[in-house]
């Protein structure tokens, strides 16, 4: 029984805590966030599995993360409401080619982190020639080009 | 967050998709109180709330001072946390000390130092019996570690003294 409830408690705990940390903390992975995303592994798998470390107690384990994992899948199926609240919605940042100033702030983004997008995904070297930046569900910022 | 939501810049657009930027402002603003929240925790982490801390480490004495109890308030399910009981008595005699209450409810012991003279099971926990020295001390080491969660009250008792009173609460 505890293996589930371990289990249950250390996914719900950890999906409040990356709702926390917003959609953009590890949507680019740098080196550094990388090795931080293996160090929140390891001080997971302690609490995971307790100081049972039978093939039964690790079976139970993965099997309730990912029954939690389909039936959230399923229930943002049928739910709208559900979606939005997990996978939250996207967000436009930049409009014709200027910035909506106060939505970069409450995204904790700057206007590098746009053009680093810009750059990367389209070629763009001015922010004049974003038709729309938009910051997407999963974090990453896709790019509209103005046409020419 | 002292926010003009009239701002242009925070209306939602239909181009080139629909927002619902007062659904979005209601995210950011969570992420704004949860990070106040893990910042909270922090400090409540290292005052000792979660166990090891100022908070937390108790040191407490019966009335007449005899018994003694230095102890940690705050455990967590799983770990081990150590106890010091001294007791005061007449000296080079053998003297009783009982552990009662929730305590073993709660905790196992994992060690016991120095070994006692004897021991047995009690009505409601178990008796110890140690030599105290030349002064009349006697102290023992116990090692706790938390099985249980919950709140557990506990006493602990030497022959003839008022016993001291132990809550201790164990984290998940």
């Amino acid at each position: 029984m505890d293996s589930v409830l371990r289990a249950g408690a250390m996914y719900l705990a950890l999906m409040v805590l990356f709702k926390i940390a917003g959609r953009r903390s590890l949507a680019e992975l740098t080196t550094f966030d990388f090795v931080l995303l293996m160090m929140i592994g390891e001080a997971t798998q302690q609490a995971l599995l307790g100081d049972d470390f039978s093939i039964t107690n690790g079976i139970l384990v993965i099997v309730t993360l990912i029954a939690i994992d389909v039936g959230l899948s399923l229930l943002k199926q049928r739910s709208g409401w559900v979606s939005r609240l997990i996978d939250g919605e996207p967000t436009i940042i930049v409009e014709n080619g200027k910035l909506l100033h106060r939505r970069l702030r409450h995204a904790r983004l700057i206007e590098a982190d746009v053009m680093e997008a810009a750059r990367s995904s389209q070629g763009i070297e001015r922010l004049e020639e974003i038709k729309f930046a938009i910051i997407e569900r999963n974090g990453k910022i896709s790019i509209i080009a103005k046409e020419n | 967050m002292s926010e003009d939501t009239d701002h242009p810049d925070l209306k939602s657009r239909n181009r080139p998709l629909r927002e619902d930027m007062a659904y979005q402002l209601k995210v950011w603003r969570f992420e704004r109180v949860g990070w106040y929240v893990l910042v909270l925790i922090l400090v409540m982490a290292l005052g000792g709330v979660f166990s090891r801390g100022l908070l937390s480490s108790r040191n407490v004495r019966s009335d007449d001072g005899k018994v003694g109890v230095e102890y940690e308030m705050f455990h967590r399910n799983g770990s081990t946390n150590s106890m010091k009981i001294t007791l005061t008595e007449r000296p080079n005699s053998p003297v009783e000390l009982e552990l009662a209450g929730q305590l073993l409810e709660g905790f196992s012991i994992e060690t016991l130092q120095p070994e006692p003279l004897r021991s047995r099971s009690s009505a409601q926990g178990m008796k110890l019996w140690m030599q105290t020295d030349a002064d009349g001390q006697a102290t023992l080491y116990i090692t706790l570690r938390g099985d249980a969660v919950g709140l557990f009250r506990s006493q602990i008792t030497s022959s003839g003294t008022r016993s001291v009173r132990l809550v201790q609460f164990i984290f998940p």
